[in-house]
């Protein structure tokens, strides 16, 4: 009896716990998923490039300016378990790169986002900066949260781009 | 004020460099924000506290670079670039900095140039 009260506490919670992230983790990154392609559609038509000068701009009612879009996205903790279990064997950790690739993409959907929503249609200069906004300089060590500042110069461009927006980089699958 | 993160500014020639400009601030959240993020940490998805809490920093930082560009009598700042370090859990340091330079529209400005170089807007 004793016996199995002790298994149920310290086997039988966690397990419990890691299902409820895994369930509940893998419906938030589905519905993000979806969030995302539906707003790249609106923003694949604005240039972007990680050149350091404009290319060919023309001008228009406003000066370039600096845009600025931040997001931080937590790496949920079924994953994060998955993650640890890996770094014991080594290999590729694709539970932490698909959220990566999401958090990426999502902060760049937002900076075009704002440079739309300005009236430009191209963006120079790009680039992204990953903030350790936990403390943990290692994701490893324990599971944590991607927090992200990308900034370019959003100006006016003679010719539209026809960018795929929405490709992940990894298959978005929990493992 | 113009703020780029590029080198030049198409239509403007840059007269003179006034030198780095900066801003910085470190930020933290209360508590209960902190606790908030950790409890939507245990199922993933955007962690909206901290998204606010960089957005925050980031706003003060650049007004701190702008107000010393103004102080120099800048015309725009060129080349911004931003550079973050974590002191703490939870809190961020944001750090901001570009050149702050003298501007002068280019020398076609009002005539509709023919070999197809922008016409500027007038300088704010």
């Amino acid at each position: 009896m004793e016996a199995a009260i002790f298994f149920i506490f310290y086997a039988g919670i966690p397990a419990l716990g890691l299902l409820c992230a895994f369930l509940a983790g893998n419906w938030i990154a589905g519905r993000h998923e979806a969030n995302l392609a539906q707003r790249s559609h609106a923003v694949a038509g604005i240039r972007m490039t990680d050149i350091k000068h404009m290319l060919d701009p023309v001008s228009g009612p406003q000066p370039p300016r600096l845009i600025v879009s931040e997001v931080t996205l937590g790496i949920d903790h079924f994953r994060g378990f998955l993650g640890k279990l890996k770094n014991i064997f080594g290999g590729e950790v694709r539970s932490y790169q698909a959220t990566l690739d999401r958090a990426r993409r999502e902060v760049i959907t937002r900076l075009l986002e704002e440079a739309y929503l300005e009236g430009f249609n191209a963006v120079a200069n790009l680039r992204i900066n990953f903030v350790d906004i936990s403390g943990n300089a290692t994701m490893a060590q324990k599971a944590s949260a991607v927090s992200i500042i990308a900034s370019g110069t959003a100006h006016y461009a003679a010719t539209e781009a026809h960018q795929s927006m929405n490709q992940p980089m990894v298959a978005a699958t929990g493992q | 004020m113009i703020v780029v993160n590029t080198e030049t500014i198409p239509g403007y020639e840059i007269l003179q460099s006034l030198g780095i400009v900066q801003g910085n601030v470190v930020r933290a959240k209360h508590m209960g924000r902190d606790i908030a993020a950790g409890l939507k940490n245990l199922v993933g998805g955007e962690l909206k506290g901290y998204t606010e809490l960089l957005t925050e920093s980031r706003r003060t930082a650049i007004q701190r670079m702008l107000d010393q560009a103004k102080e120099l009598g800048a015309d725009a700042i060129i080349n911004v670039r931003f550079s973050t370090s974590a002191i703490t859990q939870g809190a961020a340091e944001l750090y901001v900095y570009g050149t702050a330079v003298k501007l002068q529209a280019a020398d076609n400005q009002h005539a509709p140039s023919s070999s197809g170089v922008p016409v500027p807007p007038p300088l704010p």
